[in-house]
């Protein structure tokens, strides 16, 4: 678990969008996993057991923050989770996170496990908990959105 | 022949069959507008990765550690460690530059190393890993080409080299004329489905390179000449 650290902060900065957030999603994540240990089945991968309770915890506490009504606004507005945390955040916030941070939640945790995480759609969909198909057109949309927003479509 | 937006991804992402990938690649060398549209693809994947890459060489803050270490039955580091996870053991550092990665203690106590059921690998290397054994010096990758991480003799006097190919790390050897794989680790798609942690691949093959090898791992002029010589002993 210890190993995978780096690699959960990176997911959780790609899904939060700066790392003080990514940092406080990891912890949750970590204390979940733990609690939760005995559910993980000995064989299968640790990696995307953790990834999939990473990304449960940050729907879970999208949520909230909007149940809160704080500054989360309804993604089809274009606004995402996390959009906002970048003056706490160590790195500041680049092109990249900003476009990030405009796509609908589903479609960022596809680009992100696939583009940057490297997981296979098949691995990606297990966990999001979807249909391979419906990865890959999340997984397009999310990119068709990030190429026009980063100034690289055609 | 009509091609999906989503297929066009994923062939560019390696995902189709291999029947519907012969048709698309078809498709594509006939299109110059496809082809772009998958070299947009890969330069976003590539910008994406490399603007996330630097979050895994810092350390992890101590808190995330602490985490791991004070549960119970999880005594795989402990604060002491976490904080001098930059520096690897001597025997490590004999390694030299090659190792980097701050997670490379717990991660090789972590790693479990596959090798072929039997004891007996016979996987050679073809294709685009067999070119970069035969023609890559260690860290000089062209983006999307399998990376060398290093180079070596064994006992025997052969030369073995570490690479990385996306998700797989792997050890192989130059046996008659062509590249052995010794070693393997990650994803590849023989590989049984046991626990493996992409991220720590690499540290479990330099401890494997570690174990096989005869003396430090060659430096880039000798691996130069040994490329010169064809990678005979």
């Amino acid at each position: 678990m210890a190993a995978l650290l780096p690699r959960l902060r990176r997911f959780g900065a790609g899904l939060t969008g700066n790392l003080a957030d990514a940092d406080d999603l990891c912890q949750t994540t970590l204390e979940r996993a733990l609690a939760n240990r005995h559910r993980w089945q000995e064989g299968t991968r640790l990696d995307s057991w953790m990834y999939r309770i990473m990304r449960n915890v940050w729907i879970d506490e999208a949520r909230a923050r909007s149940r809160r009504g704080q500054t989360f606004v309804a993604e089809e507005a274009g606004l995402a989770v996390g959009a906002d945390g970048g003056q706490e955040a160590r790195v500041e916030l680049a092109d990249v996170d900003r476009a990030l941070a405009r796509l609908p939640g589903e479609q960022r945790e596809a680009v992100i496990l696939v583009m940057v995480e490297g997981y296979a759609y098949k691995e990606a969909a297990e966990i999001v908990g979807c249909p391979v198909g419906t990865l890959n057109s999340r997984l397009v949309r999310g990119r068709d959105a990030l190429l026009a927003l980063l100034g690289e479509a055609p | 022949m009509t091609v999906t937006r989503e297929e066009l991804a994923a062939y560019a992402d390696g995902e189709l069959d291999p029947e519907r990938r012969v048709e698309v690649e078809a498709t594509v060398k006939a299109d110059p507008a496809l082809a772009a549209e998958i070299e947009r693809h890969r330069r976003l994947k590539d910008r994406l990765a490399s603007h996330f890459a630097p979050i895994l060489e810092q350390s992890v803050p101590d808190r995330l550690a602490a985490v791991v270490a004070e549960s119970s039955g999880a005594r795989v580091i402990d604060l002491a460690q976490a904080r001098q996870r930059r520096t690897p053991s001597a025997a490590l550092r004999r390694w030299g530059p090659w190792l980097a990665g701050p997670a490379l203690a717990a991660s090789l106590a972590l790693a479990l190393l596959w090798q072929a059921p039997g004891g007996a690998p016979s996987d050679r290397a073809t294709g685009a890993l067999a070119a970069a054994l035969d023609t890559q010096l260690a860290g000089d990758a062209p983006i999307g080409a399998p990376r060398i991480l290093l180079s070596f003799r064994d006992r025997a006097g052969a030369y073995c080299r570490a690479y990385r190919r996306g998700d797989e790390a792997g050890l192989a050897c130059r046996d008659g004329g062509s590249w052995r794989i010794r070693r393997r680790l990650g994803a590849g798609a023989d590989a049984p489905s046991e626990y493996r942690q992409a991220g720590s691949g690499e540290a479990a093959i330099f401890a494997a390179a570690q174990n096989m090898a005869a003396g430090p791992a060659l430096t880039p002029a000798e691996e130069a000449a040994a490329r010169a010589r064809d990678w005979t002993r």
